[in-house]
């Protein structure tokens, strides 16, 4: 069964029609690659399907149960949590407040919410940065950060923006790591992201954006032979 | 309640300070600084600790001066009873206004709740057969309070003050218990980044609109406290926006969602409003202006914030806007 289904998606801003009658589903325990040319409305497909933006027309499922209309805290309560592509930490509290805060959703209680932050935090590899301000960590730290925060509200479904963006080589290989770790603990997985290298290694799926549309979709080694994909990519003179 | 003895010991040290025998004037002067606390206190909660920057809690005050004033004029009900039904008053007219408003961010919800106030303004001087106008509302003698066999002297001081000691207290205290729960820590959220908290899910409207209800409660029992002890009340006494501006001052020279704030805050406004209405006779919201421009510019966390971190945290430690702290 699909954990989250998108259909026929479509929002415009100002006459751009940024994201057009998209449909897609994403597999139970499954992560997908969100891929496309910058502007092609990938994040506005986050924004979409996390309540942030309201879509003109189309429906979004997540176990059946339809998201369109709740309010960005709502869809975390249901389950799907979101990273920003630009990393929004409180900045001038502690790595665990902020990964705190989180969990108070699913745990009321001030102690049972700083035990289940401090075990996020140990999974994603800051534990040892507990009581440092989040705007003091380096890139690669805030961008854990920004995961722990999203684990720590119990999702169901992770919608990951961007997690690599501006990353060492190294550092990529980490976060990799870390996304496939996170899938394997039972998180279905989103992940819009740049760095191809990383997307084909980690995707079970990937679909390509281009235009506010879906122009391929399928196993990551098949989806970069399509031509549509390459032409999005690199123009089409190149393909032709 | 995390810290109670130490409220405890001070509330009852303030109650008895008239025991000291202080004269009037230092009485007059004692109401004064604790009114203001509390109004500094009602907008901190807000502007403070969820940085939801009103230009308009004039308006608050104003609804719980005249709802006082209502009360106890037309319908009889003691301003002790009207103060409290003051609080609630505010506090209900804040959910519609905090529904509109919140819908906007930063300087547009500061707009709205500006013009929100000079609509209550102009209500307040309109609507004749309810607020009297212009003429506003005088109260000649205080009806008679029996307390524990003792009559109650409304030409003393004394009764305002330990009613004024009460309302700080409460505005204090409560200050203190939100911001060591959960709904403090979600406060710090929204104010630290509010789509951050939408996304881990914190309903920051619904967040925005309880602290809105808080503080105007507390608004509008300092207008009535206001009613109460000056027994006068018309629209630029309760609704102007010098008032709401006063009430900024307070929470931001005194140290922005700080516990203590309010009460430095308070103590330097009266202090500066004594002297300068004494010494010199013009202008004091000059004077005002002139003190917010220089604690922003060197003092930016206020008089509390910077006291307490002097004498808390040693020099170079993280940041601690902790969520309790």
């Amino acid at each position: 069964m699909s954990r989250l289904e998108v259909e026929r998606l479509s929002v415009s801003f100002g006459g751009v029609r940024a994201v057009r009658d998209l449909s897609f589903s994403v597999a139970e325990g499954e992560i997908l690659g969100l891929i496309g040319p910058n502007g092609a409305g990938k994040t506005t497909v986050f924004n979409l399907v996390t309540g942030f933006v309201r879509p003109a027309s189309g429906a979004i499922r997540l176990d059946g149960r339809p998201l369109v209309g709740l309010k960005p805290h709502a869809v975390a309560r249901h389950g799907l949590a979101r990273t920003f592509q630009i990393v929004k930490p409180f900045p001038r509290l502690s790595v665990r407040e902020n990964v705190t805060l989180a969990a108070f959703l699913r745990h009321p209680a001030r102690r049972d919410a700083e035990a289940h932050a401090d075990a996020v935090l140990e999974r994603v590899g800051l534990a040892h940065r507990v009581t440092v301000a989040a705007g003091q960590l380096t890139l690669l730290d805030q961008k854990r950060l920004e995961v722990a925060r999203a684990l720590a509200t119990g999702p169901r479904i992770l919608l990951l923006d961007e997690p690599m963006g501006g990353l060492t080589p190294a550092e990529v290989g980490l976060a990799s790591d870390l996304v496939a770790g996170i899938r394997d603990g039972g998180v279905t997985i989103v992940l819009v992201e740049h760095v191809m290298k990383a997307i084909m290694r980690i995707s079970d799926r990937v679909l390509v954006m281009n235009q506010g549309e879906k122009i391929a979709e399928g196993p990551p080694s098949r989806v970069v032979e399509e031509p549509a994909v390459l032409a999005a990519y690199f123009g089409k003179r190149r393909v032709a | 309640m995390r810290r109670a003895a130490p409220w405890v010991a001070a509330i009852a040290a303030a109650l008895l300070v008239p025991f000291a025998g202080p004269g009037s004037f230092v009485l007059h002067v004692l109401i004064l600084v604790l009114m203001w606390t509390t109004l500094g206190a009602a907008w901190n909660v807000l502007g403070g600790l969820a940085g939801q920057v009103s230009f308009g809690h004039a308006a608050l005050v104003g609804v719980g001066a005249y709802t006082t004033m209502i009360l106890y004029l037309k319908l009889g009900i003691a301003p002790w009873w009207g103060m409290l039904a003051g609080g609630a008053a505010a506090a209900l007219v804040s959910l519609p206004i905090g529904l509109l408003c919140f819908r906007l961010r930063g300087p547009y919800f500061s707009l709205a709740t500006l013009a929100v106030a000079e609509i209550v303004r102009l209500v307040a001087l309109n609507f004749e057969s309810l607020t009297n106008g212009p003429v506003g509302f005088l109260i000649t003698a205080l009806p008679p309070l029996h307390l524990g066999g003792w009559a109650v002297n409304w030409e003393s001081k004394t009764p305002f003050y330990v009613a004024a000691v009460l309302l700080a207290a409460a505005a204090l205290v409560s200050t203190d218990w939100v911001k060591g729960s959960r709904l403090g820590a979600y406060l710090v959220a929204i104010r630290e980044d509010e789509d951050a908290a939408e996304a881990v899910g914190i309903d920051t409207v619904r967040v925005k609109v309880i602290t809105l209800a808080h503080s105007a409660f507390l608004a509008g029992l300092g207008g009535g406290f206001y009613a109460f002890y000056f027994r006068y009340v018309d629209p630029d006494a309760v609704c102007n926006i010098g008032l709401s501006m006063e009430m900024v001052f307070i929470a931001m020279v005194g140290g922005l969602g700080t516990v203590g704030g309010p009460l430095v805050g308070a103590t330097f406004l009266t202090a500066v409003a004594e002297v300068v209405r004494g010494q010199l006779g013009l202008g004091h919201l000059v004077f005002y202006g002139l003190s917010m421009m220089l604690v922003i510019r060197f003092m930016p966390e206020g008089i509390w914030g910077r006291v307490h971190r002097l004498l808390t945290r040693p020099r170079g430690a993280a940041a601690d806007v902790a969520l309790g702290g």
